[in-house]
């Protein structure tokens, strides 16, 4: 697990992460303009890692190996970069894309590249009460079981969507910067200790 | 005919009563003492032979406080609404008086344009039966959702819960469903004994005490199963995936997960620890 060789390979920052706990980046979605009209259905002829179907969605999509990511190449020249693990794979990745499309032919530049969206997991290796958890902080949860398994917390400050399991995987979503995660998951992290289940 | 005094004769003089105009007319003079009286006596009267179906009553129902006038206007077409939901799944008048209020607060809101109004409808009941701590499942409800799904109702549910507490400033309280909400009247679909309602009941509340990752609806229809099994008269998989809505593999699979713990959570009034042994495994 990335987790565990992130902890084997250097200690823990104690004073920035005191439950001893780092989030794992899974996913990061960016944005980036390339600043000119692009031709779709010349960009998926020519491209051999294009699929493109303007009756179901308008943008082409795109896929790279390394980084492993996935691009939407919208006609307006707007890109959206999905998959990467961190930000700057995430950027690599954008340019990557970027230089594919000049290779077809297109003036494209590489303007106002945005981090939009970080999702995060880890797991804290105990149950959790969330039905405790849910009537103790009920302006922030939302926990229906017969709708979904998890409690859905959405964290005000910062403005984090946590999705909590009884098995004591987190998932953070909604993040712009990779502090936001972190940040998000210390403030928890004491809820959930709080709540935890303890074994019969 | 009765007496009055009349001003033209200037004494006392018999009046007869003109009911057609309303008069009040001097028997001697013909001098009107009174006009348009209003006659306050009934309008019909009625006899023990005749049938109670027509009413001719003149005045309409009470005032309505869920409507915009108070329900003083005409209505020229009735809305067929909601009133059938109800009359199907056989719900009291608290639970129906409250999702209607439900309804027209967030209408009034005038924010639920464009949405889904049958997954709304039926996220109105929903709320309003765990509001008045008679939950029934998402999946009862679908079934008188006008074709709405789960899904729909959930986000239709989310929506309203938000809706309405912006406008109380403060989140609407419904707590969690647990199994033992249900256990009492998906027990009674089965045509179970009191005896085996109640050990349900018991196993249920000592199910919460272990980590059992269930929907609490499958813990209930796996623990009925146990106790139904544990009793003379079995029930079959498929009539407890009918009472309770829970698919028959989702149930195997649920009493796969309660099974370790049976013997800590079936009461021991109710079944000795040779009995659980009869137990099939799973």
């Amino acid at each position: 697990m990335a987790e565990q060789a992130l902890e084997g390979s250097q200690p823990v920052d104690l004073t920035k992460h005191p439950s001893g706990i780092v989030p794992t980046l899974q996913n990061i979605v960016s944005t980036v303009s390339l600043d000119c009209k692009l031709e779709l259905k010349s960009i998926a002829l020519q491209a051999r890692n294009a699929e493109y179907n303007p009756k179901r969605f308008a943008a082409v999509i795109m896929r790279i190996r390394e980084p492993k990511t996935t691009a939407l190449i919208f006609a307006s020249g707007k890109m959206v970069c999905t998959g990467a693990k961190s930000e700057q794979q995430s950027k690599l990745a954008a340019r990557k894309y970027a230089r594919i499309i000049q290779k077809l032919g297109f003036p494209a530049k590489f303007k106002d590249f945005k981090i939009q969206n970080i999702v995060g997991s880890c797991d804290v290796k105990f149950p959790i009460r969330l039905e405790g958890l849910a009537y103790s902080h009920g302006a922030f949860s939302s926990y229906e079981p017969e709708l979904f398994p998890g409690l859905i917390y959405r964290m005000k400050q910062p403005k984090i969507v946590l999705l909590i399991f009884v098995s004591g995987k987190i998932v953070l979503t909604g993040a712009k910067v990779r502090d936001e995660t972190y940040t998000a998951f210390e403030n928890i992290y004491p809820v959930l200790t709080e709540f935890r289940k303890n074994q019969q | 005919m009765s007496d009055a005094f009349c001003s033209d004769c200037k004494r006392q003089t018999e009046v007869v009563f003109d009911h057609s105009a309303g008069d009040t007319v001097c028997s001697e003079c013909g001098l009107v003492l009174e006009s348009h009286s209003i006659d306050e006596t009934s309008e019909w009267r009625t006899f023990a032979n005749e049938s109670g179906d027509n009413d001719p009553v003149r005045v309409g129902g009470p005032t309505n406080p869920l409507l915009t006038d108070g329900g003083l206007s005409t209505v020229i077409a009735k809305p067929s609404g909601g009133s059938s939901e109800f009359l199907s799944l056989g719900l009291v008048a608290t639970i129906k008086d409250r999702a209607n209020e439900i309804y027209k607060r967030v209408e009034d809101q005038k924010s639920s344009r464009g949405r889904n109004q049958d997954a709304l409808l039926a996220a109105c009941l929903y709320i309003a039966c765990r509001q008045e701590d008679k939950p029934r499942t998402v999946k009862e409800i679908c079934s008188v959702a006008n074709g709405a799904t789960k899904k729909e109702i959930g986000r239709a549910k989310e929506y309203i819960v938000k809706q309405l507490g912006l406008e109380q400033g403060q989140s609407v309280e419904m707590g969690t469903i647990h199994a033992g909400d249900f256990m009492r009247r998906f027990c009674s679909n089965l045509g179970m004994t009191n005896q085996a309602v109640k050990a349900a009941q018991e196993a249920v509340q000592k199910s919460e005490e272990f980590d059992i990752r269930r929907s609490p609806i499958s813990i209930a229809a796996a623990v009925i199963y146990i106790i139904t099994q544990l009793s003379d008269d079995k029930k079959p998989l498929k009539d407890i995936s009918v009472a309770t809505g829970v698919a028959e593999g989702t149930i195997r699979n649920s009493y796969k997960d309660l099974y370790p713990h049976v013997s800590k959570i079936i009461p021991s009034w109710y079944a000795k620890e040779d009995d659980l042994k009869n137990l099939c495994s799973p």
